[in-house]
């Protein structure tokens, strides 16, 4: 279990290993505007390291903040995401950051670290659901228990560094958990009708979602591990993969559209060429067009038109294919 | 079963599809290379064999950037550096070596720039992983069709340049008194080179192909005397090392519980092994060869 972890880590060290020079420059020219910018803060700048965090943050603190995104990019992997010296200048000004943890975007912790400021507050998912170093699957939004939780802080913090509009964030927070009923629902129906159901996966960027609507994750973990790590994959693992799809031994092949390789391409060509129906996942929330909790609903609903009518939703944003 | 293969083979072995592609890609590559290399090393171009391979990663690189496949992408890659250091290329071996490194170093450097646009521009993961140490388990069935006409064509290749090159390769004036176009030899064992670069930088990784160009080939050259013979040992040293790699990467799937080791890794070890194996006893056949003539003894 450790190992799996420890990989993810290593790569991310060893990726941004090179940014590491440039950002270092950055943060020496912005770290005297970075004490300025947390004074007094009429509009509170916030950042959600993804997009899904930003989301989320802009819900709860409405008219009262201004947040930024980094990683937004549907097309591209965060595992691999190299920081930039405009990155760091958002982080400097920010005064509230949301960060997953578990090593997903373990950089930002660098950058935040690099520009000190005592008046900002830090958000880290992972220590806020009290999850250990060595959990193996970083994508916590996936989790049906994390954006509550998320939003929970997020309105702490507001409301510690904006005292007069305590209620207002407490109020959005509400109606935030009130705005999550649909998905909750899903899940719960699909889990109530279709438990058990067996899915292959590339990567277990959605594992967090399948479990909740207990889904069978056919995939052994050391194949999700190597592809989302990018080491070679052992060939009992594809062999095991393979057999999935050819032996029609699962339902519903979630694919994730941001970490992807010719080995995942060989997985989706097996499962059109088998009648094994694709549903698309994401690192990042597919934008624009949604917000998290549409983002989550719709797939939930792709993973039942899956099993209920073999219908394939490999993107969220180009319609349905 | 009592067949004695069980003990070494962990089961699945010979039914896992990802084995067969592995086999069947590395072991053409394997070939190539060790045809190839052998003139490689008597042309004393092991650097150039080198640069080429590290030139393609370029191409392997961008193949994710444009979509393409990456057989594709690294065989026009090393095929232009082929081209280019023919071009610039001069006759001195000291001249020649720069030349080679700097083209070398213009290649990585496009890698780098690639590397840099996969990751930031595309979901592609692993890229650098994948196109500098190879992956060979990850390998797209739908590549042998295209791996296998490659590999026949550089064989045919050096069946017809077998004897000029050879020539060439021993005494480029002589060969050029004999009628010989040096040049267009020179540039058609590249184009050679370059495809069995290609091969072996699909299953080992553009960085390491060289090991499979140069190592088997360097310990041939250390056990036999005539070019047929040293043909014959690399191409068998090639092929045990790459198929030895590809059981052993198989294997330590349960010597780590979960977790195959890369098979590049055990490849590259396997070649390491049998040169220095080769050089004590080429050092021995020799002696037994100089003693069995009529000549004074060797001095140590």
């Amino acid at each position: 279990m450790v190992w799996h972890n420890t990989l993810t880590l290593h790569r991310a060290k060893v990726l941004h290993g090179a940014a590491w020079l440039c950002v270092a420059l950055a943060v020496v020219a912005v770290c005297g505007q970075a004490a300025t910018a947390a004074t007094e803060p009429t509009i509170i700048k916030v950042v959600g390291i993804e997009n899904e965090y930003a989301n989320v943050a802009q819900q709860i603190g409405g008219r009262y903040v201004s947040v930024s995104a980094i990683e937004t990019n549907p097309n591209v992997d965060p595992h691999t995401f190299e920081a930039s010296p405009k990155i760091v200048h958002q982080i400097a000004a920010a005064a509230l950051v949301v960060v997953n943890g578990i090593g997903y975007d373990g950089w930002a912790d660098k950058i935040i670290a690099a520009v000190p400021n005592p008046q900002r507050k830090v958000i880290n998912v992972q220590h806020l659901l009290h999850l250990p170093d060595t959990t193996r699957n970083p994508h916590l939004w996936y989790d049906p228990k994390t954006m509550p939780a998320v939003a929970r802080a997020v309105a702490d913090d507001l409301a510690a560094m904006a005292p007069a509009h305590a209620a207002y964030f407490r109020a959005n927070v509400l109606a935030f958990d009130a705005s999550l009923q649909p998905w909750t629902t899903a899940i719960a129906a699909f889990k109530a009708r279709y438990a058990g159901t067996p899915v292959a996966v590339t990567e277990p960027v959605g594992n967090y979602l399948l479990q909740a609507m207990g889904a069978d994750i056919e995939t052994p973990f050391s194949l999700q591990a190597a592809i989302m790590n990018g080491t070679d994959p052992s060939p009992q693992d594809v062999a095991t993969q393979n057999a999935l799809f050819r032996d029609h031994k699962i339902k519903i092949f979630v694919y994730n559209q941001q970490v992807t390789d010719p080995l995942t391409q060989s997985f989706l060509n097996l499962a059109r060429k088998n009648g094994i129906p694709v549903v698309g996942v994401y690192e990042t929330m597919p934008a624009p067009g949604y917000t998290y909790q549409s983002w989550m609903l719709a797939e939930v609903q792709a993973l039942r038109n899956a099993v209920t009518t073999k219908t394939s939703t490999l993107s969220l944003l180009n319609g349905r294919h | 079963m009592n067949n004695p293969l069980v003990a070494i083979v962990e089961p699945g072995f010979f039914v896992n599809g990802p084995v067969h592609v592995a086999l069947a890609i590395g072991g053409g590559a394997a070939l190539i290379s060790a045809v190839v290399g052998v003139f490689t090393v008597m042309r004393g171009q092991s650097f150039a064999g080198h640069a080429l391979a590290d030139v393609s990663s370029a191409g392997g690189s961008a193949s994710l950037l444009f979509g393409i496949r990456p057989l594709v992408g690294f065989l026009v890659m090393a095929a232009i550096a082929a081209g280019g250091m023919e071009i610039i290329g001069a006759r001195q071996v000291r001249e020649r070596d720069l030349v080679t490194g700097v083209v070398l170093g213009a290649g990585l450097g496009l890698t780098a720039l690639f590397l840099y646009l996969d990751a930031t521009m595309t979901s592609a993961s692993g890229a650098a992983n994948t196109v500098m140490f190879g992956s060979m388990f990850a390998i797209a069935p739908s590549t042998v069709p295209l791996a296998v006409i490659v590999g026949v064509v550089a064989l045919i290749m050096s069946g017809i340049l077998y004897r000029p090159l050879l020539l060439v390769a021993i005494d480029p004036d002589l060969a050029a008194i004999r009628g010989v176009k040096v040049r267009w030899i020179g540039l058609a064992h590249l184009l050679v080179l370059a495809m069995a670069v290609a091969l072996s930088a699909m299953t080992i990784g553009a960085i390491l192909s060289t090991a499979l160009l140069i190592g088997p080939a360097a310990a041939a050259l250390r056990l036999a005397s005539r070019p047929s013979w040293a043909i014959a040992i690399a191409a068998t040293i090639g092929l045990t090392a790459t198929w030895g790699g590809i059981l052993l990467a198989y294997d330590s799937f349960y010597w780590t519980p979960g977790h195959g080791w890369p098979v590049s890794f055990f490849v590259v070890v396997i070649v390491f092994a049998s040169y220095m194996v080769a050089g004590p006893t080429g050092t021995a056949l020799a002696r037994r060869r100089a003693a069995a003539l009529p000549a004074p003894a060797l001095v140590d």
